[in-house]
């Protein structure tokens, strides 16, 4: 029956620092371990973000600077009996180029901080600065998908009020099933993609950024605990 | 290069019951203690450039062994269950036949009980590392390292009567 006494965790230091390592590895398996390839989660998130980052950068190129859109969108105001067609044309190509614009200075400014978090990721730092730095750069690769789908919401939004605001002003009849259908069109479209992002989010990230943050919490925990 | 390398896995082969000793209490089995000790010993290695002799090797080795397995490592078999547990402990130390190696037996047992951080205030206690190290290691201050592991000798001591 053990004592009480040899539960103490003082006690148990010395066995502890002289335990027996039987499993040991010679110098030539250590050897061999560095040519092996790292699995790691840092390397998981950032060749997700590379690929995050190439896809939203694509998507964005191809809506905003696609040549068929000029097309497509002659054919809804056709479609929808405007009048004035360049005049109206004229008009959204200048919201159209301002959001070009805008797309090519986030997408560069995102770059940047992409590539400045990545390289703050130190594995010699602090277990906090660590948990931290890594969280920042997966927020910062979040923050440039969002800010691509509040540019594609700005752009598509833009499109439809532009649309509402000249059938207003030409006194057009909004019965019209083609107005009705683009505008269900586009509202459902943009549901479906929001579930579908946060669904991938959950998924792709869920486990580790979940890990993440129960240990930065449990450090701040540690943190504001106060002596009794 | 190769005397870089040889000197580095001589200084890794001459330290490595700290990595063993993290490896074995962030995993739950064998196959992901030996994953875990590769992936530790390639994050020391590529930091090797950096560190040369700039800090103490444990520090050195406690911060990058216990980011890894904290933060990095992508574990490959789920968390068991506690009857799974007690015979990944037992296949373990089934050489350990004395009370004292029973005793360490147990200890990691218990350790492994407890949430990641506090797993790593109780391992650099053992290890006779300064309070100051241990605050330092994990971004906390010396203070609170302190007197979480006053509270987490009682958890640990609890925990030992309970399954001894």
């Amino acid at each position: 029956m053990p004592n009480q006494e040899d539960f103490d965790i003082d006690s148990l230091k010395k066995s502890w620092q002289e335990q027996v390592i039987s499993d040991d590895y010679n110098q030539d398996e250590i050897e061999v371990m560095l040519n092996k390839k790292s699995r790691n989660y840092v390397k998981y998130i950032l060749w997700i973000s590379v690929a995050e980052f190439i896809i939203f950068g694509i998507i964005n190129f191809i809506a905003l600077f696609s040549s068929s859109f000029h097309t497509d969108f002659t054919s809804i105001l056709n479609k929808l009996q405007i009048r004035n067609q360049s005049e109206v044309e004229f008009s959204l190509d200048k919201i159209y180029y301002w959001i070009k614009i805008a797309s090519l200075v986030i997408t560069g400014i995102f770059v940047i901080i992409f590539y400045k978090n990545y390289k703050k990721i130190d594995v010699e730092a602090n277990l906090k600065k660590f948990i931290i730095h890594i969280i920042n750069f997966k927020k910062s690769v979040n923050l440039f998908i969002l800010s691509n789908i509040l540019l594609l919401f700005l752009f598509i939004g833009s499109f439809t009020s532009f649309i509402i605001f000249t059938i207003r002003r030409q006194n057009i009849e909004i019965d019209n099933p083609t107005f009705w259908g683009l505008i269900t069109g586009v509202v459902f479209s943009l549901l479906v993609c929001i579930i579908l992002i946060l669904l991938y989010y959950k998924i792709a990230y869920g486990i580790i950024l979940k890990r993440l943050s129960k240990n930065l919490k449990q450090l701040e925990k540690i943190d504001s605990e106060k002596d009794n | 290069m190769e005397s870089k390398q040889k000197e580095f896995s001589k200084l890794i082969k001459n330290n490595q019951g700290l990595i063993i000793k993290v490896s074995r209490l962030y995993t739950h089995s064998l196959e992901d203690q030996e994953d875990l000790f590769q992936e530790i010993v390639l994050q020391l290695w590529k930091s090797y450039d950096s560190f040369q002799g700039n800090s103490k090797i444990s520090t050195w080795m406690y911060r990058v062994a216990l980011n890894t397995a904290i933060t990095l490592f992508r574990k490959k078999t789920r968390q068991p269950q506690t009857d799974e547990l007690q015979d990944f402990h037992s296949k373990n130390f089934l050489e350990d036949s004395d009370e004292k190696q029973q005793q360490i037996s147990l200890l990691y047992k218990v350790i492994k009980m407890l949430p990641d951080v506090e797993r790593a205030i109780v391992m650099m206690y053992l290890d006779d590392e300064p309070y100051r190290e241990i605050a330092e290691t994990l971004g906390i201050t010396e203070v609170n390292a302190r007197v979480k592991m006053n509270r987490l000798k009682k958890t640990l001591k609890e925990l030992m009567i309970k399954h001894a």
